[in-house]
């Protein structure tokens, strides 16, 4: 029983890697339909974002809506005619399919970084580059003390005297009052970190990474999920079984048995992680019962 | 067996001729104990450094120093990382990583060991130091106890030799302080570690350590167990003044013995005979009736949803005063100050400063001439170059400030001691001539000189009529210093008296020399206090 | 992890990749491809990116304080909100690379943009970000020298740079948008974030025309003290 996030952060980044990958490499509105759909779903599922998050993706999908058809004129069905360019609903729906690309990416993006705390990102960037992995821990680590010391400083400053935020102007000498403090307690205590990490062997020769995640059979079993069902959408597209023509008019073309396994797969890719959270959920609450 | 030994050790820094340390010969056996002493400036850090091949100093170096027989620079730098382990003083610059785990990890990766050997060690460390309820925190979650735990347990997870610790306690409070001292004394037992370790406070170090290692102007004075040390102490005052409550009142006694822990100076009072006088005539309050700061039922918390830090407290600070505000981590104390100071608004109460409600002053009025607060840490006060752009950075008036820094002025702030840094710091929250001084943890990291040097600079500023309103851990330091002294718990403050009432009426929470003449006397709080009343036939 | 064990290997790597691989595969991406050509595009600037950072492996000891102080000027980007109106991430990354060089400039580029997506959320567009201020850095410790001795030209470098990461970031948006590169489309994206670029650049000439001496002293100060 673990949730979405306790899994090995290999599988949950080539999962959302497939995932998304697919959505922003088939330009299919039946695919992108299901794609939005789950991704959303997972969202509103884990409560990851907020509602303001929402309203700007919805304004991202007007956007890509509204763009294509004043810059491309292809089209059979003119809808109306501004300075002499035809707007024509093909167009129309080409940025709305379009749109629905970018939203679907946004959303899984949303859950990808919800889920991807640093932690596991900085051990995909290890396993990548041990170099890259330390600057941006120790970066990571130094955001939350540099924000906790600006704080200090800036009480400090205010009962010295020398800090007021009575105007804007004055607000952002302020501000730069406090981040010129911060810049020099950060580069000379920096000295001393690199004094503690040499302290320790760094740099004596070639780093091991060390982590607390671990590779189950559940991992093993969603990865070997993802790549089948991800090889299961692409391949009956990329032979061309599922296509979606936009110009001159919009055309759907199905061939059979291939072009439902693509929908069937890419249907259940989508939905995997809502399965897994679901089972967590449930499972949790009957162990409870239990109790 | 030698597991440290130095070698005719001199050593001068880059365009300097000044020997920083001057033909220094001592060694160190394993499973030994030792502490350092020695002023500022003595040379400890340098020697310290000079140590461990990766921090080392760069300058002109003579003589040896041999780690189990092999000079240090033929050993490889595996070996250096891994045998001889290094921890300083600032806990939150020498963390690395983010998380805890990681953290603990940090040195193990870098020897490259595989991930299973890694996950044994680090876990073993983190239940043997108890650490593992922390053990998924991000390090920013941590207090300064836990944060100096942590650089502890993340170089003993590479199993040391030797254990080289630079003031590891001097930014800790006294009783995380105190549990940094006694984990390092279990390792030692335990272990058999080696430990050589440099501090200012040496109340609890010194009765637990094998040898003592005295520094006095880059030479050796001397390196032996602590008695065979102590006549040669004894002769010089600057460190007898560090040394454990116990000897001073001996040799302020002129007694022959040196009695080194509260036990062994107990027994010596028991031995002598007692004095004609057991009190001291107690003290009378010397400070007006006018009120320069007043907190009357103030309620403050930080977020809706937390508990009050302060609750309904009330507490006045007279013209002419300085008060000592004490009590352990987490009562509030400087959130009280921050309160005072108007930094951040009370839910429910009334301040008012120098009789006018903190709401009246408009703008900057409460910090003109009026009030001013000097940080606990006061690197957050300096932002410039020189001491000299400093000083003009604030308007500071030298002729006006009741110490000098001229011989300080060309120098960059954070090339100054910890106390020098202090003195800045002072300086600046000095330059709007407040007639009310709040102050937080001056005597964190200070040594024993610099501290006499604080005490007379307060008693300075008070002359001139400033109220002043100190918040310490430091017990022995508010006894000398304070008119009135308050314990502060859970947010209020709970007994308000006068620093010799106050220290003999607490049991625990109070000063070496009361804790060691209780029973003998009846109110000798200080060192003097104690050698007053013994000395001199019982009349003070 | 890849190594490149020659050092001249390296060098040439870590300047030829962002200085020319880079942008031409974003170029011929852009006009080969055609529809939605951005993910071939972003994956390859990526994986470049990260041959750029495995380039500049480096197993000096003098190295750690460097690597310290990068992540130190990170950290700082981000800390760097808390200043209203100004954002001193481009000066920062210039003042960072004229003093560390131009391989720690990169770093400090690249990194901020994605230590700030940590923080804000990633997206298809953390390559291209990561990119474009990669280069800023990288140019400006390629300029080191005169960057340093006068300020005019530093002054010009943070108006030219905030001018070139709009640019970059409107090729991303466009191929985002639009799924090709079309001129017009291009065109039609500069024009509407002429303001906002406008904008930027003054607020990079502003910081540094404030800040450059007193951050350049305390980064001079840090590297001749302790010899990096």
């Amino acid at each position: 029983m673990r949730a979405l996030d306790q899994y090995n952060p290999i599988t949950i980044a080539v999962y959302y890697l497939a995932v998304a990958g697919i959505a922003m490499l088939c330009m299919h509105p039946v695919l992108l339909f299901l794609s939005l759909c789950g991704a959303l779903a997972l969202c509103l599922m884990r409560r990851d974002l907020r509602t303001r998050t929402h309203a700007n993706f919805a304004a991202f999908f007007a956007l890509s809506v509204l763009i294509n058809p004043l810059f491309s004129h292809n089209g059979a069905t003119v809808l109306l005619v501004i300075n002499n360019a035809p707007i024509t609903a093909e167009a129309l729906f080409f940025g709305a399919t379009s749109g629905l690309a970018v939203l679907a990416v946004l959303y899984w993006f949303a859950s990808f970084s919800a889920i991807m705390k640093s932690d596991k990102l900085l051990y995909l960037f290890g396993k990548l580059s041990p170099r890259l992995s330390m600057i941006l821990s120790m970066a990571l680590r130094y955001v939350s003390l540099f924000a906790e010391q600006a704080k200090r400083i800036k009480q400090a400053q205010i009962a010295l005297g020398l800090y007021k935020e009575d105007n804007i102007i004055d607000r952002v000498r302020g501000g730069l009052r406090i981040f010129s403090v911060l810049i020099s307690w950060a580069l000379e205590n920096g000295i001393v970190t690199a004094g503690s990490m040499a302290a320790r062997g760094y740099g004596a020769g070639r780093r091991s990474h060390f982590s607390i995640f671990w590779f189950s059979w559940r991992d093993a079993l969603v990865l070997c999920l993802t790549l089948l069902l991800g090889a299961g959408t692409l391949i009956p597209y990329a032979l061309g079984t599922v296509t979606f023509t936009f110009y001159p008019t919009l055309h759907l073309h199905s061939a059979g048995a291939l072009s439902y396994l693509c929908y069937l797969s890419y249907g259940a890719l989508v939905a995997l992680p809502i399965l897994i959270e679901t089972e967590d959920t449930v499972k949790w609450k009957y162990l409870r019962s239990k109790i | 067996m030698e597991i440290l030994a130095l070698e005719n050790l001199t050593f001068s820094y880059p365009q300097s001729t000044r020997r920083v340390l001057d033909t220094v010969s001592f060694s160190i056996k394993e499973g030994e104990f030792c502490v350092m002493c020695g002023a500022t400036g003595s040379g400890k850090s340098t020697l310290l450094r000079l140590c461990k091949p990766s921090l080392a100093p760069t300058g002109q170096l003579d003589g040896q120093i041999l780690f189990k027989g092999t000079p240090l620079d033929r050993l490889s730098s595996r070996d250096a990382a891994m045998k001889i382990g290094f921890v300083c003083q600032q806990p939150d610059q020498q963390i690395v990583c983010d998380k805890v785990w990681h953290e603990l990890a940090f040195g193990l990766e870098n020897l490259g060991l595989p991930q299973k050997e890694i996950a044994l060690r680090v876990a073993e460390m983190a239940s043997y130091l108890g650490i593992e309820p922390w053990y998924d925190k991000p390090v920013s979650a941590l207090s300064g106890g836990q944060k100096q735990l942590l650089c502890l347990a993340s170089v003993m997870v590479m199993h040391p030799d030797v254990l080289i610790l630079d003031e590891p306690t001097s930014q800790l409070d006294p009783i995380a302080a105190a549990e940094f001292i006694h984990t390092l004394k279990k390792l030692n037992r335990d272990f058999s570690l080696t430990v050589l370790i440099a501090e200012h406070r040496l109340e609890e170090l010194v009765p637990i350590c094998d040898r003592l290692i005295v520094l006095e102007k880059g030479g050796l004075l001397g390196s032996d167990a602590p008695l065979s040390l102590m006549p040669s102490i004894a002769q010089r005052p600057q460190l007898l003044a560090s040394m454990p409550s116990a000897v001073r009142i001996a040799c302020a006694l002129g007694q022959k013995r040196y009695p080194l822990s509260v036990r062994q100076g107990r027994e010596m009072l028991a031995e002598l005979p007692a004095p004609r006088v057991r009190a001291l005539p107690e003290q009378t309050a010397l400070h007006g009736q006018s009120k320069a700061l007043q907190l009357t039922d103030v309620h403050f918390r930080y977020a809706r949803e937390l508990p009050d830090v302060l609750s309904s407290l009330s507490l006045s600070l007279y013209e002419g005063e300085t008060l000592c505000m004490l009590g352990g981590n987490g009562s509030g104390k400087s959130t009280l100050l921050a309160v005072a100071a108007g930094i951040f608004k009370p839910y429910a109460g009334k301040i008012e400063v120098l009789g006018k409600k903190i709401g009246q002053y408009k703008g900057q009025a409460l910090y003109d001439q009026c009030l001013s607060l000097l940080p606990q840490d006061v690197q957050t006060v300096f932002l410039c170059n020189t001491v000299h752009e400093e000083l003009a950075d604030a308007k500071v008036d030298h002729s006006a400030l009741p110490f000098d820094l001229s011989h300080l002025l060309n120098t960059h702030p954070y090339d100054l001691s910890g106390g020098e840094q202090q003195l800045v710091a002072l300086a600046k929250a000095l330059a709007t001539k407040p007639r009310v001084l709040l102050m937080d943890e001056p005597t964190k990291g200070l040594d024993a000189e610099k501290k006499a040097q604080l005490i007379e600079i307060l008693r300075a500023l008070k002359a001139d009529g400033v109220s002043i309103l100190i918040v310490t851990h430091d017990v022995e330091f508010a006894a000398l210093c304070a008119d009135r002294c308050v314990l502060l718990f859970r947010g209020q403050a709970v007994s308000d008296a006068l620093p010799r009432a106050f220290f003999a009426e607490n049991n625990f929470y109070t000063t070496a020399a009361r804790r060691l003449s209780r029973g003998f006397l009846d109110n000798a709080v200080t060192t003097q206090d104690v050698s007053a009343l013994y000395g001199k036939e019982g009349t003070p | 992890m890849i190594y490149i064990p020659s050092a001249r290997v390296r060098g040439v790597l870590s300047v030829l990749i962002p200085a020319l691989l880079i942008p031409a595969t974003v170029l011929a991406g852009a006009l080969l491809l055609g529809e939605r050509a951005y993910i071939p595009v972003s994956l390859a600037v990526a994986l470049l990116s990260l041959l750029l950072f495995v380039a500049g492996f480096e197993q000096k000891a003098i190295g750690t304080r460097r690597t310290v102080l990068v992540s130190v000027i990170i950290a700082l980007c981000i800390a760097g909100r808390l200043i209203p109106v100004f954002k001193p991430v481009t000066a920062l990354v210039v003042l960072g690379a004229v003093y560390l060089g131009a391989q720690a400039g990169f770093y400090i580029g690249a990194l901020s943009a994605l230590l700030s997506n940590f923080l804000f959320g990633q997206g298809p567009w953390t390559p291209f970000q990561m990119l474009a201020w990669g280069l800023i850095g990288l140019f400006a410790g390629l300029l080191a020298k005169p960057l340093q001795k006068s300020k005019v030209a530093l002054l010009l470098y943070g108006v030219l740079a905030g001018i070139a990461y709009s640019a970059v970031m409107d090729v991303w948006s466009v191929l985002w948008a639009s799924g090709g590169l079309s001129p017009s489309a291009y065109l039609a994206a500069i024009v509407a974030a002429l303001p906002h670029t406008v904008l930027y650049a003054l607020s990079n000439l502003l910081f540094l025309l404030l800040c450059a001496k007193p951050i350049g002293d305390k980064l001079c100060r840090i590297k001749i003290k302790y010899g990096i």
